[in-house]
């Protein structure tokens, strides 16, 4: 922002954006795909990387880097119902906290079309492996949204989630993270 | 002493092996401490001083390029009183120096400085770190033997372990593969040895993936291994000596099937394969492109994926696995190779999930199943691995093969394993 400070948000704007990533993270808890998809732009970029979210994505292997069509197959392969790592669906519910919202670098500015923000918070799933193990799992993370405005409603062009974990070894991770 | 020869038979296997602690000990002993081991890539470790962290059955070793470079497979244990010399995963020094009373090993193992050393009476050259007795590698692929008994690794590798190494390796226009730049590990509640089964499984396909042949439409898997029982060509192969392997080559209908490519999406790569092997012999390595298969006991060839099978515990295991990586291609191919790489193998992919879940379901099945229900008066626990015994065929070159969907490759590791743990 090379000096100029940006306008910081209304508390409207907080709060709205604050709503979207509750509801995001609902849909996410309860395994409604559809709905969850239909927050995402064209250019979603969903990534699990497998230690901090530094560098260049495609530089190396991560537990997820899917573009926009990859998410897509995502989806439809959970939707399929033969998908056995979430068949049924693991019972989960998320403590998302610690909310800061920013405009990001290069937005409007005003409530107009194009405003960007980068979204920020911490999260906590608490996963059921009811496909086999039983396990109560949990997945602590930091999570960076990127969320843009588009025909006045907020979607989401990004979400990354850094595992506290991402070092080590993972169980199956095939819920929406 | 297990009664393993009991235990394996030609057709079928006691559930008993996949969960009992007995069991899991004499393995770490018999399979890993006296056999031949993967451990690692010459890759990893081009530079002197560099250094990772692996297991061998359950023992953490450091395999570290010396500065004459030389490998080295040493156990990751001072040898003063046992503290752990590295705890990262991979890193770079000149010497290992432990946190605990500062004794110094040098790279190769030997122990070079103590502090306050007038109350030791011990030569130094007895305090060095234990070590793996044999290491070796072949085309970049390093292996480990803990105890030193189990001969060279080319008589351990054998026609089929060599044949696939090679076959990859000369996929790559310099000769030699690189590893992709890290290593994702797959936790899964699971005995190790469904792994062996499972990656080199023909049978399952149509189900355990079924959503992702439907979701991610792909002539791949269509020509390869789906189509029906006696659809397609596709071979399930038992090389000998536990390393088995599904052969798809007589599928394949066109060149870089593979890869899911053809030559105009990777002009580069071709070009550059043709310069290092002639128009021909580069032509038939398009055709043919990798194998997918099991080098025993614990490394897994997945085409353009490398995948160690790390047993922790009877009822877990870690399926590590990183992508294959061509020296003198251009960055893009590499890149596309880590994406599909990232699509297939690990936590979250479109394929090995649906088999982690398949072979944690085995274990919880087989959990209540012990040794000595085998020879029980109601005998339980059994399973049956015959699919396909009757039509096996020994080929000229010694293979066994039957068809891609029977149970020859299940069967191939089996007999080694029955081999090695009976001996
Ligand atoms: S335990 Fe390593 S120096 Fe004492
Ligand atoms: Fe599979």
């Amino acid at each position: 922002m090379s000096g100029e400070v940006a306008p910081p948000l209304g508390e409207a704007e907080q709060r709205e954006i604050e709503a979207f990533v509750f509801r995001e993270a609902r849909l996410a808890d309860t395994s409604q795909y559809g709905e969850w998809e239909a927050l995402v732009t064209d250019d979603m970029h969903y990534w699990v990387p497998a230690g901090p979210a530094v560098g260049d994505p495609a530089a190396g292997l991560s537990y997820i880097n899917d573009n926009r069509a990859r998410l897509a197959t995502r989806i439809r392969q959970l939707q399929t119902g033969k998908r056995h790592a979430q068949t049924p669906a693991s019972p989960m519910c998320r403590a998302v906290t610690n909310v800061e919202a920013h405009r990001a670098e290069g937005g409007a500015g005003s409530d107009g079309a194009g405003d960007e923000y980068v979204v920020t918070a911490t999260q906590v799933v608490y996963e059921l492996a009811v496909q086999s193990t039983a396990r109560l799992q949990l997945w602590p993370g930091r999570v960076t949204y990127r969320l843009r405005r588009v025909d006045g409603v907020l979607r989401m062009a990004a979400k990354t989630v850094e595992l506290v974990t991402a070092s080590e070894p993972q169980p199956n991770l095939t819920f929406l993270l | 002493m297990t009664a393993y020869h009991e235990l394996v038979g030609a057709d079928r296997v006691h559930g008993s092996l996949y969960g009992d602690p007995g069991v899991f000990a004499e393995e770490m002993r018999q399979i890993f401490t006296r056999g031949w081991v993967f451990v690692g890539h010459e890759s990893e470790v081009a530079e002197p001083g560099q250094w990772v962290t692996r297991r061998i059955g359950r023992e953490p070793m450091i395999l570290v390029r010396d500065r004459s470079g030389g490998l080295n497979v040493l156990a990751n244990r001072c040898s003063h009183r046992g503290t752990a010399l590295c705890w990262e995963h991979r890193g770079r020094d000149t010497s290992f120096q432990c946190t605990y009373h500062a004794w110094n090993f040098g790279l190769d193992g030997a122990l070079r400085a103590v502090p306050y050393p007038a109350g030791f009476e011990k030569d130094h050259a007895e305090l060095g770190l234990d070590r793996a007795r044999q290491v070796e590698s072949y085309r970049g692929f390093v292996f480990a033997n803990l105890d030193g008994s189990a001969g060279p690794l080319s008589g351990h590798l054998g026609v089929g372990g060599t044949d696939m190494i090679d076959r990859l390796c000369d996929l790559s226009p310099s000769g030699s593969i690189a590893l992709g730049p890290n290593w994702l590990g797959h936790a899964v509640g699971s005995n190790w040895k469904m792994w062996p089964e499972s990656d080199n499984d023909g049978y399952h396909l149509n189900w355990v993936h079924a959503s992702m042949v439907s979701s991610a439409p792909d002539t791949y898997y269509q020509e390869t291994v789906l189509g029906g029982e006696t659809g397609n060509q596709s071979l399930a192969v038992d090389w000998g000596d536990g390393h088995v392997e599904l052969d798809f080559r007589p599928s394949y209908r066109r060149e870089l099937a593979w890869l899911g490519a053809s030559r105009d999406k990777v002009p580069g790569y071709c070009t550059a394969l043709e310069q290092a092997r002639g128009v021909q012999a580069a032509g038939r390595l398009l055709w043919d492109g990798p194998p997918h298969g099991l080098i025993f006991p614990n490394l897994f060839l997945g085409e353009l994926n490398i995948a160690i099978i790390e047993p922790v515990a009877p009822d877990r295991m870690v399926h590590w696995h990183t992508a294959v990586q061509f020296e003198g291609v251009d960055e893009s191919f590499n890149r596309r190779l880590l994406r599909q790489s990232e699509a297939a193998m690990g936590p979250a992919a479109f394929i090995v999930p649906d088999d982690a879940v398949t072979a944690e379901r085995m274990q919880l099945a087989m959990s209540g199943v012990g040794v000595d229900d085998a020879e029980a008066e109601v005998r339980r626990g059994w399973v049956d691995m015959s699919r396909g015994l009757g039509r096996e065929e020994r080929r000229d070159d010694g293979r066994r093969a039957a068809l891609i969907s029977d149970e020859t490759t299940n069967r191939g590791f089996w007999r080694q394993y029955r081999t090695v743990m009976a001996r």
